[in-house]
């Protein structure tokens, strides 16, 4: 390999048809004069610009597009240096690093000897030790394309916000499934918002029989397993999910705050008497009619009931989970956009009531397609205000439009698999953790299951991965008309 | 068609590359193909009455031969040429092809006239040897060489076809011994072959006007006799010379048709070409492909020059151009102020 070009922080290196490099590697250009070497990535094979390439294509179809059939007698055996040359590449990389003594620094502002650098693979494994990616609490993600293990630190999922896109089938849920298996390892506590129930099977292994987890997993199904009480409720999470949730107006919500304290002090909190105070309640007619239809809309859902014996404290959960680690999985499916938004809203009200009071030290929680159930207000909270109160949220999602710039913008670590539409990348681009080019060109050619990791899990040295094998019971599965 | 390989070409070509081990090797600024040697010849009484064509279907072997050379860079002791050649065929309306080389050669003061005259000797044995040909004139005449033997290659094998050939049936040039030329004509009539030179490009004037400007306004197809051309010693013309215009447009071009086939026969022979081959510009697809697939390309000049690098161990040296260095962006490169 030859360096041919830099520009800005890309370099553009010849190499030759019996060097293999892909999109994704890592290359050393070594300055043994300058005592320094540059480390970058490959994010574009082209094949270089040979002058006469064109001619030579051109005539080996003369014959109406068919191939012109001969004999070459070659004596000298040029032929193949020929189809070396022709077959030679530009290999288009990004900087991503120097190497100056034992040290890494993310520099790109010196520029190696194009006549004397050497140019090598740098093996993952090399890289990882050079950029210290390694840690107390290991979650192998998977295999590199040498083979060699990811292993990421489960510490740099901590306190950080992280997003798992790709188009549908590339294995999105499979990692969330793996990194929420990993944490739990660690006695970390762990909630999952699972929107088509994929997540139930995560204590089963895929022949059914329990697995590891199976007594760390709580399956909560709102309305079946997972009801609340009025009288575990906090008036302040009932007010979120009526005013968020069921749209209930200002003058309404404040009625319904007198109502809540008149019931609280004749200690009558069940859903019969709060029917029976709105009905017997002296305000405005139109205030009546508003939360009537709040009130009916709570019963509905089922979520609600006046039976303690019924009632699942999630706070049993959570705290259960806080001895011995567990994941807590809110199971969405068949539950309507109303009532999935007023679980969603009880849930991370019960949250953040927990985190706020030190009952609970910290929590993962990983959202798949958040914006079915995620109120606007909530995508700044998430990201700011609640990751302090100790809410660390994962998206999932395969419309990565849906979520907003500014969570990208911050978000600390990516996995992104497989794209080929031109808008998704382009709006997964606006990490602020990695490059554009990057993106597009990395992400459009990832293969099901491969996965390419960016931001602190990797030290910001983008990695693809295959995504390991996990036997866990695959649930959740899409309904087919034909099998 | 024969295809015994041009044995002494390659003996010589590995012969003189191994004389070369190590040296410096300053890589050429300027490439050379296929150049046409010119002719002193005027036209005196040109015919005007052309010859109107009717394309003949009757199935032919239409083949041609054309030949390349290049010159790949300097050693501290001559040069380094490369010549290749190909025979194009088309028969029952598929094209073959037989492409021999690229021969790489050096060339230096010591050997210069050692590789041509052997060269000579071992495809033409009856041809004297000759004075050696200078740096400047060796990779025509190498390339010259090889076409001839493929030319001759093509007589013998042909039958009943129509040869063509790049270049004009004028002999008693350095390159083109008269001998040698009447040889393979004798050769191509006797398996019933009609031999047609193409040239691509002529210096033949009528009334101070390229020949094959004169007649652009003619109806194509035809042929117009160029008669009572006076070549002027020691040339010889061993062909009867036209302007053939064979389509429509702004192109024609001279063409020799071997002065010993019958006149009717010469005609036939162009007939049929026209029945039995694509004719684009004038000039027929299986001259065309010939010369395509013998001139080399940017890539291929290129993967020799890697091939020397790396089997004979020569050193790259980047000379400057001195045109460049002393004139700037004035000074147009050697190749330029040579054709001037």
């Amino acid at each position: 390999m030859k360096l041919y070009k830099k520009e800005g922080n890309i370099i553009q290196i010849l190499s030759f048809p019996n060097e293999t490099v892909e999109k994704g590697d890592y290359l050393l250009v070594e300055d043994a004069e300058a005592g320094k070497a540059l480390i970058v990535q490959v994010i574009d094979v082209q094949f270089a610009n040979i002058p006469g390439v064109l001619e030579e294509l051109l005539r080996s179809l003369p014959d109406g597009g068919e191939l012109i059939q001969g004999e070459d007698i070659d004596p000298l055996e040029i032929a193949p240096h020929i189809t070396y040359i022709q077959d030679s590449r530009l290999l288009i990389c990004k900087i991503r690093a120097t190497v100056e003594g034992e040290g890494l620094s993310p520099s790109s502002s010196w520029l190696p000897s194009r006549s004397q650098s050497t140019i090598k693979k740098l093996p993952i494994s090399m890289l990882f030790k050079l950029a210290k990616v390694d840690g107390k609490l290991p979650i192998v993600l998977g295999g590199t394309k040498e083979a060699s293990l990811l292993t990421i630190d489960a510490t740099s999922l901590d306190g950080r916000l992280n997003i798992i896109t790709g188009k549908k089938e590339t294995g999105k849920s499979h990692l969330s499934k793996l990194l929420i298996t990993s944490l739990l390892q660690y006695k970390a506590t762990v909630v999952v918002l699972d929107l088509n129930g994929e997540y139930a099977g995560l204590g089963m292994t895929s022949d059914g029989k329990r697995n590891a987890y199976y007594n760390k997993i709580h399956v909560l199904t709102p309305s079946q397993n997972f009801k609340v009480a009025l009288n575990q409720l906090h008036l302040n999470v009932l007010l979120n999910i009526l005013i968020n949730a069921l749209h209930l107006p200002g003058t309404s919500a404040r009625e319904f705050r007198r109502i809540w304290q008149f019931l609280k002090e004749k200690g009558n909190l069940t859903l019969h008497e709060l029917g029976e105070a709105i009905r017997n309640w002296h305000c405005n007619q139109n205030v009546r009619d508003a939360l009537f239809s709040r009130y009916y809309a709570m019963v509905n859902s089922g979520f609600f009931t006046d039976n303690i014996a019924e009632a699942t404290l999630l706070e049993e959960c959570l705290f259960k989970a806080r001895e011995e680690g567990g994941a807590i999985i809110i199971n969405l499916r068949n539950t309507s956009t109303i009532d999935r938004q007023i679980v969603v809203e009880y849930v991370l009200g019960k949250l953040v009531e927990l985190l706020t009071s030190w009952k609970l030290k910290a929590v993962f929680l990983f959202a798949e397609e958040a914006h079915l159930y995620l109120r606007e207000t909530y995508w700044d909270d998430i990201v700011t205000r609640m990751r302090h109160f100790g809410i660390f949220t994962t998206f999932i999602t395969n419309q990565p439009d849906t979520i907003r710039e500014n969570i990208y913008r911050q978000a600390d670590n990516i996995f992104l698999f497989n794209f080929t539409n031109e808008n998704d990348l382009e709006v997964v681009s606006r990490a602020a953790r990695v490059d554009a080019e990057t993106v597009k060109s990395i992400a459009r050619d990832l293969p099901p299951h491969h996965c390419l990791a960016l931001g602190k899990v990797v030290k910001d040295f983008p990695i693809v991965v295959k995504v390991k094998a996990l036997d866990v019971k695959t649930m959740g599965e899409t309904r087919l008309f034909f099998i | 068609m024969d295809v015994t390989l041009p044995q002494r070409f390659i003996e010589l070509s590995i012969h003189s590359l191994k004389h070369m081990q190590s040296n410096p090797f300053q890589l050429n600024q300027q490439t050379l193909q296929q150049n046409s040697s010119l002719e002193q010849l005027h036209a005196m009484q040109p015919k005007i009455q052309p010859i109107p064509l009717n394309p003949k279907q009757t199935e032919t072997t239409i083949a041609a031969v054309d030949t390349s050379s290049i010159k790949l860079g300097e050693t501290s002791r001559g040069i380094i040429i490369a010549i290749r050649g190909t025979s194009v065929w088309k028969k029952r309306r598929n094209y073959g092809y037989l492409r021999v080389g690229p021969f790489i050669f050096h060339i230096t003061e010591e050997n210069i006239k050692e590789v041509y005259n052997t060269l000579l000797k071992a495809y033409f044995p009856e041809q004297n040897s000759q004075a050696s040909p200078g740096f400047a004139q060796i990779p025509i005449r190498m390339a010259n060489l090889l076409e001839r033997w493929l030319q001759a290659s093509l007589a013998k094998t042909v039958s009943n076809g129509i040869i063509l050939f790049d270049g004009s049936l004028t002999a008693g040039t350095p390159d083109t011994p008269v001998h040698q030329l009447k040889e393979i004509l004798h050769t191509a009539r006797s398996m019933g072959n009609t031999v047609l030179a193409f040239t691509k490009v002529t210096t033949l004037r009528f009334n101070g006007q390229l020949i094959t400007d004169a007649w652009l306004n003619q109806k194509p197809p035809c042929l117009i006799e160029i008669a009572n051309l006076k070549p002027k010693p020691p040339l010889v013309l061993l062909g009867d010379v036209y302007v053939a215009k064979l389509t429509n447009g702004n192109c024609a071009f001279r063409l020799d048709i071997d002065r010993e086939v019958p006149t009717l026969h010469k005609v036939e022979a162009v007939e049929k070409l026209l029945g039995n081959d694509l004719i684009t510009h004038s000039y027929p697809e299986t001259l065309r492909l010939a010369h395509i697939l013998c001139t080399f390309t940017a890539n291929e000049v290129i993967a020799m020059q890697h091939f020397i690098q790396q089997k004979y161990s020569l050193k790259l040296v980047n000379r400057p151009d001195m045109h460049r260095l002393l004139f700037g962006p004035f000074g147009k490169g050697e190749s330029h102020n040579e054709a001037v």
